[in-house]
């Protein structure tokens, strides 16, 4: 089967003149002129685009289709644009998309017109054998705008190929070429200035080996530091829940980085932004963890029986409630005379040129010798931990192995690109597993302390009450029992991470002076 | 998928003006559609500009589908697409009797395009042999334009009871009136006794008008040519009376 193609057009071609230079040979008829107006959505951080996907609006349908191809994979009907993945209609778009964009927000990206002319391409009979149609891109509705593409398509009538392949033939030999490229998408977007894939939260910091240490430090913070400015001016707008939890991580990777890549800065500097990024912090750890709350209403109303479900719900309301007013609280903060200091500060010492002949004990260090050195460091904590972490599992002891983790792997992703891409992919996944087990852990551990205390303040009469905490309750209770199970389970992820395949290869990687017995088990690996 | 057959065993009675239209209405609804020209003299392939030319003729068809899908030909209108009749197709007959399963041979042909098309419009010859009971066997409803007149109503009656003899469901059969001359006082009683006499009329009616004639002039459906004439409304009309059956068919089967 035949499918439909399309032609570019260069700037300033003269369709007219090419339509009408097929007239020798064809018999052509002007047939239909439309426009339409298309709205391509995305998430903030290009979720879509990573996924070689485009989703756009067109004529009251939302479309899924892959980037540089044409065929549209799901399309629904919408009355207005869906934001969140449950304002979708259930359909398989919805179940495609929702492991993809999760909790984030689909923004509008761009909205551009298409306007097309159709010719039809008659036969003897005056049947039509094929349609071409000139469309044009412009990004607004303005007549006299200047098109941002323009080309010209076949579209192939069933059973009529030889005239098909008769104007292929000819675009071809007038030098047209045949378009493979997402022309709409890319310069829609670069009429709006918008770059595709130009954010993403994923550490990607390309380093020397050879770099001294305190100027990849900078590096890496100043990375950072793009990731929290991006954020700040978007948490106002309460967009989605993530602009908040991306501004966190970021901060919680620069408080990381300054206590990890130790003695690179003069710890009077060291020090003092470490005690400033924790206030920044705190400022946003009640609307985060409300967040957290409230994406989850749904799954912790599941785990109730359906009697309890109305009861947890003045629960819910409230803790509604109070998130706007943490996100007050946190807007109020991120605007206050302290932030704007700490932040300027803070830009002002990255941005300074660098001292030849620093203090700090490890600033003119091979970045290399340091990253690994921190690195095995942590990896022989967690192992320490880990292995005092016995049949009577303490919940403390997994709190500090847990945070042992997170920061072995904050190093790891700073450092990455210092070491081979495959080893260090196969170390984070393992301690991503680590890490998984971990967190739930504690996520479920935090929610059950924070439910008992929520109790207290509650602000409903006390008929309420009573139910209200009942179901308060048996969710305390759920969430124990779960918490019990992924305990049960810490003991096989531990031993899967601290197995001794494991262990040769952070040796490997990281160890500067390799003992010999070790040699060993990694020549036996080898093997 | 839906297979709609239009079907008289009477010649001269409206069946590919009906076919024709119904099929451009169906594809302007919405529907993917293909229209199969089943009748040898090649009227409805006629109408749309293309050459009655089957590349192996109705033995081709019959044997491979690949080769069925080979012979269709895009009409003037995107969602509509037709399978051209031949003039082989006068042996169609005598070519099924030759093959094992001749009552279902049909259904073969037309499976592999359930995925493309959403409505498949046969438009039928003359007859009521081993093609009609293929066609009985396939099709979800059979659509039958009746013109007023006693002959009609007794070959009506003749259908039927080839039908029931041979275990055919009747209730797919809808009948509608064609052709007809309300200045006849004939057509008008005939139209109220065949209405009582049968199961399934429907209450649409198709006039004799010259409109309609024209089309082999124009040598396009009618509902294009003369979109706001009484005959392009006369089918419109039908057309929403047979969607509403399709969909209704569909609705019981998403149910079920």
């Amino acid at each position: 089967m035949l499918n439909n193609i399309k032609f570019d057009l260069p700037s300033g071609y003269d369709e007219q003149q090419l339509i009408s230079s097929l007239a020798d040979q064809y018999a052509i008829k002007k047939d239909l002129y439309h426009s339409e107006i298309i709205i391509f959505y995305d998430t903030f951080d290009w979720r879509l685009f990573n996924k070689s996907l485009v989703l756009y609006e067109s004529r009251r349908k939302l479309c899924l289709r892959e980037l540089n191809k044409n065929e549209i994979i799901h399309s629904i009907e919408i009355s207005s644009p869906p934001v969140f993945i449950w304002d979708f209609p259930n359909s398989e778009l919805k179940n495609q998309l929702a492991p993809i964009i999760d909790v984030r927000a689909l923004l509008r990206l761009v909205k551009i017109q298409s306007r097309s002319t159709r010719y039809l391409i008659l036969n003897q009979d005056e049947k039509t054998v094929l349609r071409l149609s000139n469309e044009e891109i412009r990004s607004s509705r303005g007549r006299h705008a200047q098109p941002l593409a323009a080309h010209i398509w076949l579209l192939p009538v069933k059973g009529y190929p030889k005239y098909y392949r008769g104007i292929v033939k000819r675009f071809e030999e007038g030098g047209l070429r045949i378009s493979k490229e997402d022309t709409i998408y890319f310069k829609g977007l670069e009429s709006v200035n918008k770059k595709p894939g130009s954010y993403s939260t994923k550490v990607d910091i390309q380093l020397n080996p050879d770099m001294r240490a305190d100027h990849a430090t900078r590096s890496i913070l100043k990375y950072l530091l793009r990731i929290i400015r991006i954020n700040e001016t978007e948490i106002e707008k309460d967009i989605d829940t993530e602009f908040v939890h991306d501004f966190r991580v970021a901060i919680r990777r620069t408080r990381s980085a300054l206590g990890q890549i130790r003695h690179v800065f003069p710890s009077n500097i060291t020090n003092r932004f470490k005690k400033n990024f924790s206030f920044i912090f705190s400022l946003s750890s009640e609307l985060r963890d409300l967040d957290v709350y409230l994406l989850n209403e749904d799954r912790y109303k599941m785990r109730l029986p359906p009697s309890l479900c109305d009861d947890i719900n003045f629960l819910f309301d409230y803790l509604r409630k109070k998130r706007s007013k943490a996100l007050q609280r946190l807007i109020r903060g991120l605007k206050s005379k302290k932030y704007a200091r700490i932040i300027n500060d803070w830009e002002d010492f990255l941005n300074k040129p660098q001292t030849a002949s620093p203090t700090a004990t490890n600033a003119e260090l091979r970045i290399i010798d340091l990253a690994r050195k921190r690195i095995y460091k942590k990896y022989r904590d967690i192992v320490k931990t880990g292995s005092l972490i016995k049949e009577d599992i303490e919940d403390r002891m997994l709190h500090i192995l847990r945070i042992h983790c997170k920061k072995l792997r904050y190093l790891m992703e700073f450092f990455s690109s210092l070491f081979p891409p495959k080893e260090i992919d196969t170390l984070i996944k393992q301690l991503r597993k680590l890490q998984d087990n971990l967190g739930v852990f504690n996520d479920l551990h935090v929610q059950e302390q924070y439910l008992l205390n929520i109790t207290k303040e509650l602000p409903v009469v006390e008929e309420q009450l009573k139910k209200t905490s009942m179901a308060i309750r048996e969710l305390v209770n759920t969430l124990s029992k779960e918490k019990m199970i992924v305990k049960d389970a810490f003991a096989e992820t531990f031993k899967d991470f601290s197995s001794p395949k494991n262990k040769a290869l952070f040796q490997q990687l990281f160890a500067s002076q390799i003992p010999e017995v070790y040699n060993e088990n990694i020549s036996h690996l080898q093997q | 998928m839906k297979i709609l057959a239009i079907y008289s065993n009477k010649g001269g009675v409206g069946k590919t003006a009906a076919a024709v239209n119904l099929s451009y209405l169906a594809s302007l609804a919405g529907f993917k559609t293909l229209l199969c020209d089943l009748d040898p003299q090649g009227s409805a392939t006629y109408y749309f500009r293309i050459r009655p030319k089957l590349k192996s003729g109705a033995k081709g068809l019959i044997k491979g589908v690949k080769k069925a899908y080979k012979n269709i030909k895009g009409t003037d209108y995107e969602k509509l697409d037709l399978l051209p009749a031949d003039i082989s197709f006068r042996n169609f007959d005598i070519t099924l009797n030759k093959l094992k399963r001749s009552k279902k041979r049909l259904t073969k042909i037309l499976t592999p395009f359930k995925d493309e098309y959403d409505l498949i419009v046969l438009d039928c010859p003359v007859t009521i042999s081993i093609l009609a009971e293929n066609i009985f066997n396939t099709v979800d409803h059979i659509l039958v334009p009746m013109i007023p007149t006693t002959l009609s109503m007794r070959t009506h009656r003749q259908l039927l009871s080839f039908c029931k003899r041979k275990g055919y469901d009747t209730e797919k059969i809808h009948t509608f009136f064609s052709m007809v001359d309300m200045h006849k006082k004939m057509h008008k009683e005939l139209m109220v006794s065949a209405s009582t006499t049968f199961n399934n009329v429907l209450e649409n009616v198709i006039p004799y008008l010259a409109q309609i004639e024209n089309m082999g002039i124009h040598r396009e459906p009618v509902t294009v040519s003369s979109i706001a004439s009484a005959a392009s409304k006369a089918y419109q009309g039908l057309w929403n009376r047979v969607e509403k059956i399709i969909s209704a068919e569909k609705m019981k089967e998403d149910i079920l």
